[in-house]
């Protein structure tokens, strides 16, 4: 190949598509002869079957006629988890929607968007061409969000509730009737013959301990698990149900198979494991920012806003940046020139490139010593800082020290006295050495302490060897020269000292961020890396830094109109969660082992420095019955079969079998992977069919609640009262059924303590809507009947009007018309500010990572970002027991611009974007003779897939990159049949692979297992071991 | 890979079709061409550097106007280009260039296709016959034959937007803002002023046909010109700047 020499390569969408077209020419050639009308007939003679605009603006006057017998309403999305503000275009007559774009108000799809008080006539002109408004004002959807709305009518919705006839996965279904299906739920019996289940009312059993050896597990209640997905707006009522009125603590979300690892690397710098906060990058005054293991304008979250500010960013703006990741994807553009840049890496090393940063950091003095140096809040904020850390704060360091590893405490010092509760908490200071080199309380001194310290301090106990947070990170960094690092990432080491030079020279105006790249076997320290890299140059909560986001306006408190947080009878749950994120040593089995003198390992990992993990449930915790067995599993939108890797293989035997799980009920609108192996599937209601109020995961700087109500009438089974079966009529029944406090009549207190019933879904989110309405410094204003008339908000309003107080309807309609309640744009930012800050200190040295133990080894983890390659839980390198002799490749998946892990069945992004071919690094193709579009053969110690390849230069060598959103065995790619009926046949709908058939089991466990990072229990999808054989050329 | 290979058609009937026999031209054809109006000249200026690949115009499009299953109106090639070992992403949206002097209808036997007063190129369904002469002679592969309606189809600038005062839908959903769309009548439009201002670039130019969508930032990367760019990334020389 010559150096000059360039490749064009169709890259995978545009690809899709030629490879669509292949089928249609000789069908086009054949009816060509036929002439004028040999097909149908179009509406239309030029615009064919368009149909008529949402409305017409006049382009000199501004004048607004609304189309008849269509509304645009504002709601939101739910292509992704993204969740952005749409504007929904209906046809009221034929209960469909017709197209969906941007809602204008929403900076999930506009910038600059509107402000709040904007009526939507005006809104409307904002889009048109009347001034060229909607140049400026453009307010998107994706591709994706697009298309979405083909989820309402897929043939394969599931509309009736359904229960297995036969085996668990055999895929047929007889309907049942909403009665039946919570009678057999709640009283169990022997549902399917094959003998007794245990009911809801039975497994509600809020006393007994589920093992009286082992209290701490709690009652059995807690044998009742749901798995959710992502929250769409509608999480608190599910809690509500699960957690408060049943009384289960067993609740856990995807973020353990999604971006995870990340979030906990971010929580460690943070300072806190279970909530794991996180910031992102200020777009929109950034100069530098550096994406690893994340594509911006790619995937990611928010997708659409990140997309349309770098896009500004690298064109009109500042903005230069460096996506570091194994494959080239969207996020990369060449237009942009320099501004968009693109390194390779090797899966699973990032850690050592942001060691190998900060050792360049460190050796060249571009830390942020003013900002490091502040020990307080107060001395941060005279030093003109707008945030803090404890990268002063002494740690101690001494062997066999009984506080080894911990924060040196005022207490240890003898300042203070206080009861064992209050000792080693809040009212106990850290300690600091002033700029004398004396030791004080972090909280008295009003300017800098000393940075770098390692040494003994005085104590009454005598001397304690400390050392600062700061120096312990130094260390870390300083562990490998630079080379060692280039060699463990694949990047030269003058690239590493560049990219740590650039992100050094912008002052606060340069960012690291991750995400979903994380996900390796040692994903957490590899996020907790790049969140210390921001920590290094102080830009936490400065405009052009790392910001925390302006959140929401929570619907699910107790106020200021209605108390939707507490209710009498509401349990609090109690008890280990399966998946174990409490420390080991607690635990009755450790006081076992340990008096049997073996205290470690434990039977399977726990994961103190980690929320709950869907990751544990179904192997350990189902296949396993570690700590406990399950007796009924609830999901709820969530699909861990197609989502973890190799969880079908570790757990679809255990999932297939009655006698180890009596009760799987799935609340779903379509058939996936994992509900599949459903008893019961009770159909939900999907996008627009549906109320809630959704937030934005982060990337916007003002408070953002995204209302979710119903445009078109659900297309589930309507109820004989009027309602449909959805996941709120299904709950608020069986707790009914079952006598859950909570719902039903009086279930509600108004702030006057009158009481309100929970009988309908509108009962909940129409009160949330009133709190929202009233949060702030000033409540809503009312809405006018033009804004609900253009808005379709009419639609709704005799509900409205039925549930809320007189003053509170039209509030929650102004919030309504505008698709949410959004904080104006202008309010993002005080100066050189973000308004919403994240306050408390960030953790250089977390001391509850540096305490924590494994529960496999009995060893204590690094308490500082730091490089680790991945690991198993025992702490062996993963290529230990899997050789790169053996298996020379490692697979990593990327996320898709069109397809999501639930889209598949939407036939417009098929048809563009067909299947996943597997990206092979040109040399490596080179070399095993692969040419795009051969077959190939990829196998890992986990199973093994046939595949297309796409021969690249964007993926790193030894890298197989797979894109996520294929290789569906469910969704459609097989059909069920349900009533003696079969679902259509659209094999298409399995193209491609998931590479969460090819994950592995941990070998360093015993039992059921998938692999996980050690410390974050997230899945491990970058990085697995593979091998690649060629099977054939293209057909 | 040969890098003139063509790699994007739109709609199914690009390099498709030999000789067919053609019904008869009907009586009133070319009796419609005399709409829109000639005080304005509609265009697009597509600034590919804010391109992000989402293909949500893609999508749009095929939604607005109920485009047949399988086929684009307009889509967003997406390549892998890599020079002297680098590689990188580029995005070239495409769709129907408009021209002003459109190759299309020359070739078009009953006047089916025609350009409107305001410059957009359309087809009159009515009158199509769909022989797909106009998608051979269409240097863009904008054209396809519509395998539902049999007749000859194409980006209609969502003139039925234009018409009640909007956008096309694909203007209206760009996430990077790329696509921009007005008129080159206005000289105060967003795209009288790009056009003016930015040199934008045209596919194709040597083939003469005026195309009224522009490109701003299209010509260094996909017309030949490949610049020195060191393997993988180095910091730019900006970098040294001092350390606030």
């Amino acid at each position: 190949m010559s150096i000059t020499r360039r490749h064009i390569l169709t890259s995978t969408a545009a690809g899709g598509a030629l490879a669509a077209f292949a089928g249609g020419f000789s069908e086009t050639g054949r009816k060509l002869v036929k002439g004028a009308w040999a097909g149908e007939r179009p509406d239309d003679t030029i615009s064919g079957n368009a149909p008529k605009p949402e409305f017409r603006i006049d382009p000199a006057t501004g004048a607004v006629e609304p189309t008849p017998g269509q509304i645009v309403a504002n709601v939101a999305c739910l292509g992704c988890t993204t969740l952005c503000g749409v504007r929904v275009r209906v046809d009221v007559e034929r209960n469909r929607v017709l197209r969906v774009a941007g809602n204008p108000y929403s900076p999930l799809s506009t910038d600059p968007f509107l402000p709040y008080a904007t009526p939507i006539e005006e809104s409307f002109r904002s889009l048109s061409r009347l001034d060229e408004k909607g140049l400026q004002g453009r307010s998107t959807a994706c591709g994706r969000g697009n298309a979405a709305l083909e989820m309402l009518t897929s043939p394969f919705r599931i509309t009736t509730p359904m229960k297995r006839v036969g085996p668990r996965g055999s895929g047929r279904w007889e309907p049942i009737a909403f009665d039946k299906l919570v009678e057999e739920i709640a009283e169990g019996g022997d549902l399917f013959g094959e003998g007794p289940v245990e009911g809801l009312r039975t497994l509600r059993d809020l006393k007994t301990p589920i093992e009286h050896a082992s209290p701490e597990l709690g009652p059995k209640v807690n044998q009742v698990a749901l798995l959710a997905s992502v929250n769409d707006g509608r999480e608190p009522f599910v809690r509500r149900f699960f957690n408060q009125a049943l009384g289960t603590i067993n609740f856990a979300g995807h973020g353990a198979y999604c971006g995870g690892a990340y979030r906990s690397g971010s929580g460690a710098a943070f300072g806190d494991l279970k909530a794991m906060p996180h910031a992102k990058p200020d777009l929109q005054n950034a100069e530098f920012v550096l994406f690893i293991g994340t594509a911006p304008s790619n995937a990611g979250n928010p997708f659409k806003r990140q997309a349309m500010l770098v896009a500004k960013g690298r064109t009109d703006g500042v903005l230069n940046y460096v996506v570091v990741d194994p494959v080239l994807t969207n996020a990369d553009n060449r237009a942009a020139g320099e501004r968009s840049n693109w390194i390779p890496i090797r899966p699973g090393t990032d850690g050592a490139l942001v060691m190998g940063m900060m050792r360049w950091m460190f050796e060249n003095d571009r830390i942020d010593s003013r900002y490091l140096s502040q020990p307080n809040a107060k001395a941060a904020t005279s030093a003109g800082e707008a945030g803090w850390c404890n990268a002063t704060h002494l740690v101690i360091r001494q062997k066999g020290h009984p506080r080894d590893g911990r924060m040196l405490r005022a207490s240890d010092m003898g300042w203070v006295e206080l009861d064992e509760k209050e000792r080693y908490g809040e009212k106990d200071a850290f300690v600091v050495l002033d700029p004398a080199g004396k030791p004080v309380a972090h909280d008295v001194l009003d300017g800098p302490a000393v940075l770098f310290h390692d040494g003994a301090v005085v104590t009454p106990a005598g001397d304690v060897s400390v050392k600062t947070s700061l120096t312990l990170l130094r260390e870390e960094a300083m562990r490998l020269e630079l080379r060692g690092y280039a060699d463990a990432c694949g990047i030269p080491a003058d690239i590493i000292a560049g990219l740590a030079r650039e992100f050094t020279s912008h002052g606060k105006k340069a960012v690291a961020n991750a995400h979903g790249g994380m996900m390796a076997g040692n994903g957490f320290y590899n996020a907790f890396g790049v969140v210390t890299l921001n920590t290094l140059i102080g830009n936490l909560n400065w405009k052009g830094g790392s910001i925390f986001g302006g959140g929401r306006f929570p619907d699910e408190q107790d106020g200021p109109r209605y108390k939707l947080a507490s209710f009498p009878g509401a349990v609090k749950p109690s008890g280990t969660a399966i998946s174990r994120p409490v420390p080991y040593e607690k635990s009755s089995e450790f006081a076992r082992n340990n008096a049997a003198g073996k205290p470690y390992p434990a039977k399977a990992p726990w994961y103190p420095a980690a929320p709950q993990l869907t990751t544990e449930y179904l192997t350990s915790g189902l296949a396993d019955g570690y700590p406990y067995r399950l007796k009924a599993l609830f999901l709820w939108n969530s699909n861990p079969v197609y989502g973890i890797p190799g969880l079908r293989a570790a757990a679809e035997a255990a999932l297939k079998d009655p006698k180890t799980l009596p009760l799987i009920v799935s609340i779903d609108p379509f058939i996936n992977e994992s509900s599949a192996f459903a008893d019961y599937i009770v159909p939900d209601t999907v996008l627009y069919e549906t109320w809630g109020w959704a937030s934005p995961w982060g990337g916007v700087p003002t408070k953002t609640s995204t209302a979710r109500w119903p445009v078109v009438e659900p297309r589930t089974q309507a109820l004989p009262d009027g309602l449909h079966v959805q996941m709120e009529t299904f709950l608020i029944a069986l707790a009914k059924r079952l006598g859950l406090p909570g719902f039903g009549a009086d279930a509600i207190a108004d702030m006057d303590g009158k009481l309100h019933p929970l009988d309908r879904p509108e009962d909940w989110y129409l009160r949330g809507g009133a709190n929202i309405a009233w949060l702030g410094k000033q409540p809503v204003a009312d809405a006018d009947d033009r804004d609900i008339a253009l808005s379709g908000v009419g639609r709704v309003m005799p509900v409205l009007q039925a549930t809320l107080k007189p003053e509170e309807w039209r509030k929650v309609a102004y919030i309504l018309v505008r698709g949410g309640r959004y904080q104006n744009q202008a309010e993002g930012f005080e100066g050189d500010k973000a308004v919403h800050k994240f306050l408390k200190p960030l953790q250089v040295y977390n001391e509850a990572v540096g305490t924590a133990k494994s529960s496999i080894t009995g060893r204590r983890w690094t308490g500082t970002a730091t490089w680790m390659e991945p690991v198993f839980a025992d702490g062996s390198p993963v290529h230990k027991h899997h050789t790169a002799e053996d298996w020379p490749f490692q697979l990593v998946s990327s996320k898709s611009m069109l397809v999501s892990a639930y889209t598949i069945a939407a036939g417009r992004l098929r048809h563009l974007h067909p299947d996943n071919p597997v990206g092979i690094n040109a040399e490596d193709a080179r070399r095993l003779g692969i040419e795009t579009g051969d077959r190939i053969r990829i196998a890992t110690p986990g199973g093994m897939q046939d595949a297309t390849a796409i021969v690249r230069h964007g993926v790193m060598r030894g890298v197989l990159a797979v894109e996520h959103g294929f290789g569906h065995r469910e969704y459609g790619a097989r059909p069920h049949l349900i009533g003696g009926h079969s679902q259509p046949s659209v094999p298409e709908i399995g193209a491609g692979i998931n590479l969460n058939d090819l994950g592995i089991a941990d070998p360093s466990r015993a039992g059921a297992s998938v692999w996980v990072d050690p410390i974050a229990g997230t899945a491990v999808r970058q990085g697995i071991p593979a091998k690649l054989e060629r099977l054939a050329a293209s057909a | 890979m040969d890098r003139s290979r063509r790699n994007f058609c739109l709609g199914a009937g690009a390099a498709t079709v030999g000789a067919a026999t053609l019904a008869a031209a009907p009586a009133d054809a070319g009796a419609v061409s005399a709409s829109g109006d000639a005080a304005h000249r509609w265009a697009m200026v597509v600034d590919v550097r804010k391109c992000v690949g989402c293909q949500a115009c893609t999508v749009a499009c095929i939604m607005e106007n109920d485009v047949p299953e399988n086929s684009f109106r307009t889509i967003v090639s997406t390549y892998e280009v890599t020079e002297q070992g680098k590689a990188g992403s580029y995005m070239l949206p495409r769709l129907c260039n408009h021209c002003e002097d459109p190759p299309c209808i020359p070739v078009c036997p009953t006047g089916a296709t025609y350009q409107r007063r305001d410059g957009i190129v359309v087809v009159d369904n009515s009158v199509c016959v769909g022989c797909a002469y106009c998608v051979q002679a269409c240097p863009y592969d904008a054209r396809f034959i519509n395998h539902e309606t049999q007749t000859a189809d194409k980006c209609t600038f969502c003139v039925h937007r234009v018409e009640a005062g909007l956008l096309p839908a694909c203007v209206e959903t760009c996430v990077g803002g790329a696509r921009i769309f007005g008129d080159l009548k206005d000289p105060d439009s967003t795209v009288s002023k790009l056009v003016r201002e930015q040199n934008p670039k045209v596919l194709k130019p040597e083939m003469g046909t005026q195309p009224r969508v522009f490109y701003i930032g299209l010509d260094p990367k996909m017309q030949g010109k490949v610049d020195g760019t060191p393997t993988l990334w180095r910091p730019a020389p900006h970098a040294d700047k001092e350390h606030a």
